[in-house]
């Protein structure tokens, strides 16, 4: 905007306090790139120093005042438009005035309300961000800083192993066992899959993990499904009676929290698909 | 458009291996460049990738071998590179872990196997609880050719590091393992590997089979490797094997139910495991060998434990068989067991078992001879519950009973202990005549081999029925008669054996001879000119011995007058059945004998012996040469005899001389007469002491040798007995008789000398020329000669 001249203009930089020894976390954008960013909780102050650096020293900046926003939103792809914003903090910096030289401006947000967790998926977007805004007569100066919020959560009272018999009829009959329902980002999957009947030829089985992303409400529903990974797990064709051992590390796979109808705008849930291709 | 040449099933193996192979180069190569920049990341990725060859359905066994070599190969070169690392230290942590994120699951698991064996070689985390995992995993390869290398593979790296203690290392900051746990590790792999080999019999068409059998048989090393590798476990002692080994083992290859595998298993779990655990374990091993699947060839399974055992007990020097264990009646009653859940077990297969029986029986217990017998027992009871007789020679079940029935003939070389076996001779009956007689021929040949006396009346009476083919005809033989040739080579071999009867007692050795005519008298005029004989020499050498020894047995007369008979009557079977010379031979022999002995009436059997031999000579032999042989003979006995007085001796000469006499051609007369002249001169007479010496008898005969020649018309047959003649004319000229003179000697030299260059040039001539010659020699010798004694040669002419 300072190509035109219409008066000086300034670098805004976002310094979040503990830059350098708070723990990062990595998401992906919308085109699939990876960036790394601060990593919060629930509840953490989140805050730090706004330093404005004047592009040519000495010069001056008149502004309509300075302000920084917490900003937690969920964006729907196919609603470019609109933003749910679920958290919007506004802290003032400045009253409307001038800049001369470089400032720096501290803020804090206090024990910020943060619910969701950070997400990128195929039809929506959960982020958190911090922005300054300096107001000027023309057009504004922006400045955006993405922050990550994991959500914690406790381990479940119950968590009973999935346990299933499966088949057609008169041509493959399993049991099938995985060791828990529910499974934390770093767990093992171990199973395995008992076979009571084998009419077909089998040529190998493989477990999935498909990451099922809801959108919408009502009729305007979206699903989305993501097989995370393919894992084979037996090659060949069994006979009855023999049992194959499941062991699936979680750690090494793109998976994030199961979300539930987060701000009754999106879920994302996880599956376990089971699949036995034959000849 | 350029049409694809059809490649052959095996151009096409070749080239798909051909290309694996190239790839794996490939992927090993930057694997190692990777590892060598140490990028561990990257070089497991062309590990993986590389592995991923392995997962083919393309390659037949051989082919995949190959590429899983090939393969391991590379393997090794990551697992050393791995160990490398931790041992400077550097460790990847969770590199077991880490590898579990392939994929596919067949690369998965060689990496898995491969860090785990680096995990356990660095004493990383329990090696107990890595092998059980890396087992466990194993079971999501079902494939059988993939399965079965896989876990080849994990046989192979963990060759070295399975625990082999027997307690736990208490130094161990993680569980390290004891015994036990390498061979729950190996049982399981074991069973896995067993059941995915038994498997591949069941994939395919059924068209295919004989090249899947095949293939399987390619395989089996495979399976049998974890038997091999138990067996290297230092810890496992007996008890170990007695109660965790062997039952595993045994129920896994007894429950797969598949022939292939449990032959090659059994015969595995043999030969891997020592001796002394086999002789604890007989029980079950033996249990197990009946219920396996009714196509597996027991016997040989059944045969190569006894064969090794055998073989123990007679290698060990020392130890051997321990006395508590009862081998012999463990592997009977097992054997039995084995044949009674077998109905369909050809019987040739049942001889077979019992061929082992008795060569365990005669390795382990050689004092036993029981036990062999219960053997044969035992098969004779087979035999008869089956109906079988009869067996036909060449069939397999006649063979196996003919090597079963060798067995204790061979292995004791005394027929006298293989009749101790109650069995044996019974078992005779059920073989076809031809292969009697071969298995009598066999036994006779050992006797004769061996020398072996046969001393009883009773051991001659079993033998003789035990070979009754050889004895006598017999019923189920074949109408045409057998290959003479062959036939006289069996009984030459019955007449050697007759003389192997020999009893230390002279009375024992009658009442053989009385047995052994019993059963030869009854073989036929065929048989009998062969083995009468013997029997009859036999019986004048037992006359001779009563002599020898007649101060100890009063009644020695007696029993030669006895035994005289005996001949006498049994020379008369040979006469009956139309034969003259060898009858009229041992006729001779008996009357020489019975000369010599001096019994009481000894000279009356002689005599009778005598006329005998001249009815034969007048009644029975009509061919001249025959008749020249036969008066020859008996000249001779006459002239060899002494018991006779006058009135015996008297006729007797007479009788040679008139017959000599009659004989059909002049030249036959004329030897004859001259032959008989010698009983006038060194004949003896028991009426006085000497020879006879009668010159004037001596003469006559020779003049009237001398007239008979000159009636010869073949001059050169004439001049021949010529020479005879002054040969003999010599020969009493020499001894004195007074009758031959000088002059005589003369006539017959210039007769001799003046035909002898008219006769025609041609090799008989040559042949009378040279007797003469020769004679002629001689009285130059004599005449020359310094000799003093004796008549002169002075007026000789030469």
């Amino acid at each position: 905007m300072s190509f035109f001249g219409f008066g000086p203009s300034a670098d805004i930089e976002i310094v979040l306090d503990g830059q350098d020894s708070r723990k990062t976390a990595e998401i992906k954008t919308e085109d699939g790139k990876k960036e790394k960013h601060l990593l919060y909780y629930d509840g953490e102050t989140v805050a730090g120093k706004v330093n404005v650096t004047m592009k040519k020293a000495g010069s001056k900046m008149e502004h309509q005042g300075i302000k920084i926003e917490f900003i937690g939103q969920i964006e729907l792809y196919y609603d470019r438009g609109n933003h749910h914003e679920f958290t919007s903090l506004v802290k003032e910096l400045a009253r409307p005035g001038e800049i001369t030289g470089n400032t720096s401006y501290g803020f804090e947000f206090q024990q910020v309300e943060k619910p969701y967790e950070s997400y990128t998926g195929a039809n929506v977007r959960l982020r958190y961000f911090l922005r300054v805004t300096i107001v000027k007569r023309l057009s504004d100066s922006v400045k955006e800083q993405d922050i990550i919020v994991h959500t914690l959560s406790q381990y479940p009272e119950m968590n009973s192993s999935i346990k299933m018999e499966v088949g057609i009829e008169d041509c493959l009959h399993i049991e099938f066992e995985y060791n828990k329902s529910k499974y934390h980002l770093k767990d093992v999957i171990v199973g395995k899959i008992y076979f009571l009947l084998v009419r077909i030829k089998i040529r190998y089985m493989e477990l999935a993990i498909v990451r099922r992303e809801t959108t919408g409400a009502g009729p305007n529903t979206y699903n989305e499904n993501e097989t995370i990974a393919k894992y084979e797990i037996m090659d060949g064709a069994p006979v009855r009676g023999e049992s194959i051992p499941i062991r699936l590390f979680l750690s090494g796979y793109e998976l994030t929290p199961t979300m539930r109808d987060i701000n009754k705008k999106f879920s994302v849930r996880y599956y376990l698909n089971l699949v036995l291709v034959d000849e | 458009m350029p049409s694809t040449p059809q490649l052959s099933p095996q151009e096409e193996q070749e080239k798909l291996l051909e290309e694996g192979i190239s790839i794996v180069k490939n992927q090993s190569f930057q694997m190692k460049r990777c590892l060598d920049k140490g990028k561990l990341m990257d070089g497991l990725k062309h590990a993986s990738t590389m592995l991923g060859e392995l997962r083919t359905s393309l390659l037949s066994p051989k082919s995949y071998y190959e590429l899983y070599m090939a393969i391991s190969d590379e393997l090794r070169h990551l697992e050393l590179y791995l160990c490398d690392e931790f041992q400077k230290g550097r460790k990847v942590a969770d590199l077991y872990e880490l590898v579990q994120y392939a994929g596919n699951i067949v690369p998965r698991l060689y990496l898995l196997i491969t860090v785990g064996v680096v995990y356990i070689k660095s004493n990383e985390l329990s090696r107990k609880d890595i092998l059980k995992d890396l087992v466990e995993m194993c079971r999501g390869v079902q494939h059988p050719l993939r399965g079965l290398f896989l876990r080849n593979y994990l046989l192979t790296c963990t060759k070295n590091v399975l625990p082999d203690t027997e307690e736990e290392l208490a130094t161990n900051d993680y569980e390290y393992g004891t015994v036990m746990d390498s061979i729950d590790f190996i049982l399981l792999n074991f069973s896995e590997m067993n059941k995915l080999w038994v498997r591949m019999q069941h994939q395919g068409h059924t068209r295919d089979r004989n090249k899947r059998e095949q293939e399987r048989r390619e395989l089996r090393i495979l399976v049998g490797t974890n038997l091999v590798r138990l067996s290297q476990l230092e810890c496992i002692d007996m008890e170990k094997y007695k109660k965790v080994v062997l039952p595993a083992v045994l129920e896994q290859v007894v429950s797969c139910r598949d022939p292939i595998a449990q032959e090659y298993l059994m015969e595995c779990i043999i030969q891997v495991f020592p001796d002394d655990f086999h002789l604890q374990t007989l029980n079950p091993f033996l249990k197990a060998c009946a219920e396996l699947h009714e196509s597996v060839n027991v016997k040989n399974i059944i045969i190569a434990l006894v064969d090794r055992l055998a073989q123990f007990a007679q290698n060990e020097e020392g130890s051997g068989i321990p006395p508590e264990i009862q081998l012999f009646d463990i592997f009977s009653d097992q054997i039995s067991q084995v044949i009674q859940n077998r109905p369909d077990m050809p019987p040739e297969d049942i001889v077979a078992l019992q061929v082992a029986l008795i060569n365990l029986a005669l390795k382990c217990y050689p004092d036993k001879v029981d036990f062999v017998d219960k053997v044969l027992e035992t098969t004779e009871d087979i035999f008869n519950r089956l109906n079988l007789d009869h067996l036909e020679y060449g069939s397999p079940v006649s063979k196996e009973l003919m090597r079963l029935m060798k067995i204790p003939v061979d292995s004791y070389n005394n027929i006298l202990t293989v009749l101790e076996l109650s069995h044996f001779g019974p078992i005779f009956d059920y073989f076809d005549y031809q292969s009697r007689k071969l298995m009598c021929s066999y036994l006779i040949n050992n006797v004769l081999e061996n020398d072996t006396r046969i001393p009883t009346q009773d051991q001659v009476d079993n033998i003789l029925n035990i070979v009754n083919v050889l004895v006598q005809d017999q019923s189920d033989q074949p109408a045409e008669p057998d290959d003479p040739e062959d036939f006289a080579e069996e009984q030459v071999l019955m007449g050697r054996f007759i003389h192997l009867l020999q009893a230390e007692d002279p009375n024992q050795q009658y009442l053989i001879l009385n047995t052994a005519r019993k059963h030869f008298g009854g073989g036929g005029d065929k048989r009998i000119k062969f083995t009468l004989p013997p029997i009859v020499f036999a019986a004048y050498r037992l006359a001779m011995r009563y002599k020898e020894a007649k101060e100890e047995d009063e009644n020695w007369e007696k029993k030669c007058q006895k035994i005289f008979q005996f001949c006498h009557q049994t020379v008369g079977a040979l006469i009956k059945a139309d034969m003259a010379e060898m009858p009229l031979r041992l006729f001779l022999q008996g009357a020489l004998t019975a000369g010599e002995i001096e019994f009481e009436n000894h000279e009356t059997v002689a005599y009778e012996f005598m006329s005998q031999a001249f009815s034969l000579y007048e009644d029975e032999i009509s061919d001249s040469k025959a008749q020249l042989a036969a008066i020859t003979l008996i000249i001779g006995t006459l002239e060899q005899m002494s018991c006779f007085g006058d009135e015996n001796h008297e006729p007797l000469r007479t009788q040679c001389a008139l017959a000599a006499s009659k004989l059909l051609k002049k030249p036959d007369q004329c030897r004859g007469v001259c032959t008989c002249s010698h009983l006038f001169w060194s004949g003896r007479s028991a009426s006085q002491e000497g020879e006879l010496q009668d010159s004037k008898r001596v003469s006559d005969c020779l003049k009237k040798g001398v007239k008979i020649a000159n009636q010869c018309m073949d001059s050169s047959v004439q001049v021949q007995l010529f020479v005879e003649l002054l040969n003999h004319y010599i020969y009493y000229y020499e001894k004195g008789n007074d009758q031959v003179t000088i002059q005589v000697l003369n006539q017959l030299i210039a007769k001799i000398k003046e035909t002898l260059p008219n006769l025609e040039a041609n090799e008989e001539t040559e042949q009378i020329n040279k007797h003469f010659q020769n004679t002629v020699e001689h009285l130059k010798l004599r005449r020359d000669g310094s000799e003093t004694e004796g008549p002169s040669y002075e007026e000789l002419v030469l």
